[in-house]
């Protein structure tokens, strides 16, 4: 992983120091809220409807295990004994105190962590592929590549007041673990003909008002001129970017007016003019990286699959949950295994301090130290042993985070709604819990397949439900909280935005229109066909029929 | 009103605003409109040009007087909101492809928070707004001694050389 050296925990402390004044000045009344609004945003400090609320960068969603027993601590010290993981692969905390908001940032600091730039019309945390450094299917680690875009991109002085936020996320694998072409700018990692390392540049996805899938603006960028070229794409949209109207003012809606190709042919001149030495990414720096983040030797096991075979006809539900919570790993013998966030009848995404201390020596016993936060609000241990899997079930069990979920209908995403959220329209965590519960038979879930539920509270689409394969928004309909439906969104692997299906319902007729959708698949498919090929090959029509027209 | 010059310490200020130009000249510092500029001004006298300065807002756009720019004394760009960050990458662009050494002045709506951004950018003053004192400037620009990025006042940045060239952490 990557260490910080003493000149980054020198920047970080003086961050540290700088917010402790300001937030000094506020109190003081030398700043107006309005002044120190930009200021506490730039260090993720949010107010929402009953306190404030502060979110914590994970970088490229890569904790030690000392980083998560600091978040634990911080749950326990500053919050009400629970954090929540995020869409986009960082931890908030919903009710934190201004007068001790430095402090808190002065603990996170002791473990190399922040809140920089997480919110704030500036370049946001880095994401990626939550599998990087074991997936049997990867080029390279976007990790190396992210922490390069993390330093460049942290309080840079001309990019820090941009139209609107800037998401960037770097996948490594042919499979997209980070739905890349959702953000602002997503890079995959590609080797040319000549077998050179670089990125393919997806420019101008995104999600809110204007779901956009992000198109191809260069086939192939040497990783050396990384930066240069990022510089050149921000640098358009600094200076080209609405600033008249903040749901026009993302990076997808200057590229879409422009046009994909004439946004290409400017940032190419803009990138020609840009002096090369100054932001070459050199050889020495990305290898100095790549040791950091190079995994420790793990002793091939291949005979590790065949002792695992008979544990599992033991127990039906450990046999469940190595089909949907675990993963290959790149070494034979071992896994990447998913912590379910998703409890039946759970908020998805929260953890608290006791389980975020548990996963933490969780990581120590069984995966070299590491975890990884996914967009999809679960844990995973990269690096386990399949040998130790048996035992890790075990443990995991026992604190609630076994549940055999990953990838079926109750591992949903769903943004805080109006349960914490100053913009929402309505709840999404509590129809999250409801749909959860509709569908608590895991037998029946692993039955269904796989199936991802999206809940988003409004057209902010923070619970990314474009892209869900059913997604559910929430609207205000004459002040009453209804419920929009979705179907045909991709946002793992491919990108798809999904299409509505018909009126919207209310909080109970939503939860059956669920059911509804999915009885519909159990009796269109055929043999093996997974939900979204059954409707990609049925269309809406027999899901339409059904739901509304016996009403 | 103060100025404040890349270490936050006030400085004369050294130009006037002016509405119209006689076209008698001299002229002894002062700042113009674009459109003054081109009305009253020839492009290749350099020697006038250098006691000029002119004011850009937001929304001009600096290729228009071109071929003004490496001569003129003095370049001012207004911020209409401190969270409109357009005038960071004229900045860059002044400096860049325009080459323009002179004094570049941050004016309008500034936050003492910003001094570093912008005198990274390029900005070599900041006509401090009234709210605000050249103290504050001061004292946030002396808020960071170290940067990620080599930037227009330092090429020292942590990505390359200054890490390179710090022994204790090369050891690290
Ligand atoms: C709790 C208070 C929150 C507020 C007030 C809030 C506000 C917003 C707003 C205004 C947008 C739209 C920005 C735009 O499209 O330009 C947005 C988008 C988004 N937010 Fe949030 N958010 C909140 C919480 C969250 C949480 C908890 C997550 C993760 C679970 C999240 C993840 C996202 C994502 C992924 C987007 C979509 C970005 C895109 O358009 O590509 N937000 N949020
Ligand atoms: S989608 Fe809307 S309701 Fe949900 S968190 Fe985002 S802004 Fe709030």
């Amino acid at each position: 992983m990557y260490v910080y050296d003493s000149l980054d925990k020198t920047l970080l402390n003086q961050r540290v120091a700088e917010f402790r004044d300001q937030v000094k000045r506020r109190l003081d009344g030398d700043l107006t809220e309005d002044q120190f609004k930009p200021l506490r945003l730039m260090n993720g400090l949010y107010l929402q409807l009953h306190a404030y609320m502060l979110r914590v960068a994970i970088p490229y969603g890569t904790l030690s295990s000392d980083q998560m027993r600091k978040l634990a601590y911080i749950a326990k010290t500053y919050d009400r004994g629970y954090g929540h993981f995020t869409t986009r692969q960082n931890i908030q905390f919903n009710w934190i105190e201004l007068s001790t908001a430095p402090d808190l940032l002065y603990d996170l600091s002791e473990v190399d962590l922040h809140a920089i730039q997480t919110s704030g019309n500036c370049i946001r945390n880095v994401t990626a592929d939550p599998y990087a450094g074991a997936a049997a299917d990867e080029l390279d680690d976007p990790r190396i590549w992210s922490e390069v875009i993390r330093q460049w991109s942290t309080l840079h002085p001309e990019f820090s007041f941009l139209p609107r936020k800037f998401k960037i996320a770097v996948t490594g694998s042919k499979a997209d673990r980070a739905a890349i072409k959702f953000h602002d700018i997503g890079l995959k990692i590609v080797r040319n003909n000549e077998g050179v390392l670089g990125f393919a540049v997806y420019v101008g996805g995104g999600q809110g008002r204007t779901p956009i899938v992000a198109p191809l603006i260069k086939s192939f960028l040497p990783a050396q001129d990384l930066l240069r070229y990022l510089d050149a794409v921000l640098r358009v949209y600094n200076r080209h970017g609405r600033r008249d109207n903040i749901y026009k003012a993302r990076i997808k809606i200057l590229v879409d007016s422009m046009g994909a190709d004439s946004f290409a042919a400017e940032v190419a001149a803009e990138f020609d003019r840009l002096d090369p030495e100054l932001l070459s990414v050199r050889d020495e720096d990305v290898s100095r990286l790549r040791d950091m983040f190079a995994q420790p030797f793990l002793r091939p096991d291949p005979d590790a699959s065949s002792s695992l075979e008979d544990l599992v006809k033991k127990s039906p539900r450990l046999g469940l949950w190595f089909k949907s919570n675990t993963h290959p790993h790149k070494t034979p013998g071992y896994s990447i295994v998913t912590i379910s966030l998703k409890p039946i009848g759970g908020i998805p995404g929260d953890a608290t301090a006791e389980q975020m201390f548990a996963v933490a020596d969780l990581a120590d016993r069984f995966s070299l130290g590491e975890i990884r936060v996914t967009y999809t609000q679960n844990l995973i241990l990269p690096h386990v042993r399949q040998a130790d899997l048996f035992v890790l079930w075990q443990e995991l069990e026992r604190l609630n985070l076994a549940t055999p979920n990953v990838g079926l209908a109750s591992d949903i995403i769903a943004c805080p709604g109006l349960d914490y959220c100053s913009l929402a329209n309505a709840r999404s965590i509590p129809i999250s819990q409801r749909i959860s519960d509709r569908f608590a038979d895991l037998n029946a879930q692993h039955d269904v397949g796989p199936l991802d539920i999206r809940i988003s509270g409004c057209i902010n689409a923070c619970g990314h439900h474009h892209a869900g394969h059913i997604g559910i928004l929430g609207v205000d309909k004459k002040g009453e909280e209804r419920y929009q439906l979705t179907l045909g969104g991709q946002g793992n692997g491919e990108s798809e935005v999904g299409k509505i299906v018909g009126p919207g319902f209310d909080e109970d007729g939503i939860v059956d229109a669920v059911e509804t959708v999915v009885s519909t698949y159990l009796t269109l498919r055929t043999k093996g066909e997974e939900f979204s090929q059954t409707l990609a090959r049925t269309g809406q029509g027999p899901f339409k029929e059904r739901l509304y027209d016996n009403r | 009103m103060t100025i404040v010059n890349t270490s936050g310490d006030a400085v004369e200020q050294g130009w006037r605003t002016v509405e119209s130009v006689e076209s008698s000249g001299p002229h002894h510092g002062i700042i113009v409109s674009p459109a003054i500029l081109q009305d009253s001004f020839d492009e290749s006298d350099s020697a006038a040009l250098s006691q000029v300065g002119v004011r850009l807002t937001v929304d001009d756009d600096v290729s228009e007087i071109a071929a003004y720019v490496p001569h003129l004394g003095l370049i001012e760009l207004v911020f209409a909101h401190f969270k409109d960050g357009r005038p960071y990458s004229a900045a860059t662009t002044i400096r860049r492809d325009y080459k323009f050494t002179h004094e570049l002045r941050a004016s309008g709506d500034v936050l003492p928070d910003q001094a570093i951004f912008l005198i990274r950018s390029g900005f070599s003053s900041v006509d401090v707004p009234d709210q605000f004192t050249a103290q504050e400037f001061k004292k946030s620009l002396m808020a960071y001694s170290v940067a990620y990025q080599s930037a227009y006042d330092s090429h020292l940045s942590l990505i390359d050389e200054l890490r390179r060239s710090t022994p204790d952490v090369a050891a690290e």
